[in-house]
């Protein structure tokens, strides 16, 4: 317990004090908390994950259920290879897959800028401002629908048999079936990868960083909150506002999660 | 390039990101400042002492000119340590020295990140340990880089004078010479770019503050200046900034020249491949261009910088190291005596150049021999001499910001973010981020 809470309680302590290059290490009180809500980078990479969670995270979580329910058909010719094809992706280390998937959204000599040499067609640079967002989450998405699915699929799996059987003396095809048994069946399941994704989308570090040194001109050292977070403390040594604002994202995190949770079960209640 | 690190994604439910615990990490103890250890401050005592030093560096090929210290000096072993490349280096530097143990003997600082280190006391004042009489040994500009605030807080170890490495192909087949001016210069990249829509004389990096600074200091800006400890000036639209920016601005907005980041993949790749007809940078690039590229002395030769008027001859440096002592070694006397030998000591001083570092030593640079050298990877041009003129030639009166590292660090987020069209306008914005930064941080900043 004081293993998890040590370091948490020490981020809090120092977020309370300003150590400056002139004048030295001072107890300010609120002053990190009030700049950090009152900071517009801050504010903007907040924004910008926020768009991330919204378009990225039901894309992600659709996808893993299509291929979870797939994988649990029973029609598919090779199951075992479809789910290890879809999870391997996990299994890659993000910082290799964001460097890997960089590369080929190079707009020269990567393979998006051979396709469109092959084709004789401008393709679109991923990797300038108005793609950047949507081909980092491309990269994430990529990774984690694996993941997910596999989430979903263990929760599909403890569906008893007998409820299919029932249901197909009801005369129920293959939609039925999963419109009605394994759709409620995956609903808490669907919630808890959804209360990760929120998370993960909250701390997206490594996809975006990596990708800065492809794309500084794009990628600011503020463009998520946990690369500010980490850029203020590593580059410019403010520690303390760091901190600052690392415990403010911890609970905007906390509660957009806590929130989405809430709301979920309270709908499952109700029914 | 940036650094690369690894941490994992969505794997605990922790409410407070992973930056927040590794902050919480570093940044315990404070002060440390001057240690005890030292031993004895005479030079050659402490060579002749039993000792083991730390040295972090990423030169390449350092190793073996360490290897000829541990020769002629047998008692003293020298642990080379790759700690990462310049800012990932001094972050842990920052943390090792707060922490107050854990940091090497002697470190590899750049210029750029010097007074900063320097000023808040991470260094020792190698004034102390022998170094005061060293002046004479190195180039100006290198010798000026290394003082600060009345004190020498490194030796310098390599210089960067810039120079204009241009693809000889790409030249002859459009009948061009090299640019005297940068009104020729303006004029070759128009016609470099009628030749084919794909071409580009260079390119610029979004993310490179240092090649920014280079260009400024060679049009004589001076936007960076320390007044005392605690003020500083900034003035990124001073008539030399105004310059580059202008020329620049509309090489960027006419496509003449290419915003990417440098040192890619596919930067190397249009190197190679003649996209690019030229790379303006500090005298280490044929090192780099050699091992990247194979066929570059087919290709490839230096002449000097363009000018701003004709028949000039102005120069800047670009990059470059020195090697530097943290105030909490435990050798610190050892630590000095090394990185003296090692950076002005004639025999190590060529065995650096031998493996890609260009001289900070005037010596050397005056040296027939060095000057003769015809550089297999340029076509076998006696390059150095256009390097040595260069070195001769660099602007004197530059300086960092005691902050410089973060200043570089938020270059990208403006002045980056603005190389389609204004560079105006980045650099003021540039500005402003340095000057509330300064003052955050307890300065008293001038900014017009």
């Amino acid at each position: 317990m004081i293993g998890i809470a040590a370091p948490l309680g020490y981020a809090a302590y120092l977020s309370f004090f300003q150590d400056r290059m002139i004048g030295g290490n001072v107890f300010v009180g609120f002053d990190n908390y009030r700049r950090a809500l009152g900071d517009e980078l801050f504010r903007a990479g907040l924004w910008r994950v926020l768009l991330f969670l919204l378009v990225q995270v039901p894309v992600m979580l659709g996808l893993a259920l299509v291929a979870a329910l797939a994988v649990d058909s029973g029609r598919l010719r090779k199951p075992g290879l479809f789910r290890i094809g879809i999870f391997v992706p996990y299994a890659v280390p993000a910082v290799v897959a964001s460097l890997m998937w960089g590369y080929l959204y190079g707009d020269r000599f990567g393979l998006v800028g051979q396709i469109g040499d092959l084709l004789h067609v401008d393709m679109p640079d991923f990797l300038g401002s108005s793609w950047m967002l949507a081909s980092i989450g491309n990269v994430v998405t990529w990774e984690y629908v694996g993941y997910n699915m596999l989430i979903l699929y263990a929760a599909l799996r403890t569906v008893p048999h007998e409820l299919y059987e029932a249901a197909e003396m009801d005369g129920a095809g293959e939609f039925r079936k999963a419109w009605s048994i394994k759709l409620p069946a995956v609903r808490s399941a669907l919630v808890l990868a959804t209360v990760f994704s929120i998370i993960g989308t909250f701390q997206l570090f490594n996809e975006p960083n990596v990708m800065q040194s492809l794309a500084p001109g794009v990628i600011s050292t503020s463009y998520t909150p946990n690369m500010y977070a980490y850029n203020l403390a590593f580059n410019g040594q403010q520690f303390n506002y760091s901190a600052a604002v690392a415990v403010v994202l911890g609970g905007v995190t906390a509660i957009v999660a806590y929130a989405v949770q809430i709301r979920s079960m309270r709908k499952e209640q109700g029914k | 390039m940036p650094p690369v690190r690894t941490r994992s994604r969505r794997r605990l439910l922790a409410l407070v990101p992973a930056a927040a615990l590794a902050l919480a990490l570093t940044a315990c103890g404070s002060g440390g400042g001057s240690g005890s250890g030292g031993g004895s401050a005479d030079p050659a005592a402490a060579l002749d002492t039993p000792a083991t030093i730390t040295f972090w560096t990423w030169a390449p090929n350092l190793d073996k000119t360490v290897a000829l210290f541990e020769q002629k000096y047998p008692k003293i072993k020298v642990n080379i340590v790759n700690a990462g490349q310049s800012a990932t280096e001094y972050t842990k530097l920052q943390t090792a020295v707060k922490a107050g143990s854990g940091g090497p003997d002697v470190v590899q600082v750049e210029y750029f990140a010097l007074p900063e280190l320097a000023l808040s006391k991470r260094l020792v004042n190698l004034k102390d340990f022998g170094a005061a009489g060293l002046e004479s040994k190195f180039t100006p500009s290198a010798w000026s880089q290394v003082s600060v605030g009345g004190g020498v807080y490194a030796v310098p170890q390599d210089t960067g004078p810039m120079a204009m490495f241009y693809n000889k192909r790409i030249l002859d087949e459009l009948g061009l010479q090299p640019p005297k001016t940068w009104a020729e210069f303006e004029a070759a990249a128009v016609k470099i770019k009628e030749s084919d829509p794909k071409r580009f004389i260079t390119s610029i990096d979004p993310g490179d503050a240092g090649g920014m600074d280079s260009l400024m200091w060679q049009a004589g800006s001076r936007p960076f200046q320390q007044k005392d400890a605690t003020s500083v000036a900034v003035n990124l639209q001073d008539p030399g900034a105004k310059k580059v920016s202008d020329l620049w601005s509309s090489l960027l907005s006419r496509k003449l020249v290419d915003a990417a980041p440098g040192w890619t993949n596919e930067w190397w790749q249009a190197m190679g491949s003649g996209q690019y007809a030229m790379w303006l940078t500090g005298a280490w690039a044929p090192g780099n261009i050699a091992s990247t590229l194979p066929d570059s002395a087919k290709d490839w030769r230096a002449a000097p910088m363009p000018q701003w008027s004709a028949g000039e001859n102005v120069s800047a440096e670009q990059g470059g190291s020195a090697v530097a002592v943290p105030s909490t070694s435990k050798n610190k006397a050892a630590a000095a005596a090394f990185a003296i030998w090692l950076d002005s000591d004639p025999q190590a001083v060529r065995s650096l150049n031998e493996n890609g570092l260009f001289p900070a030593s005037s010596e050397l640079l005056k040296d027939q021999a060095f000057l003769d050298k015809p550089l297999a990877s340029l076509g076998g041009q006696q390059a150095n001499q256009v390097f040595a003129s260069s070195s001769a030639a660099v602007g004197q009166g530059w300086q960092y910001l005691p902050y410089q590292v973060y200043a570089n660090s938020v270059f990208k987020d403006t002045v980056g973010q603005g190389l389609t069209g204004d560079l105006g306008a980045g650099l003021t914005a540039w500005q402003k981020r340095i000057a509330d930064y300064g003052n955050q941080q307890g300065f008293k900043v001038t900014a017009p």
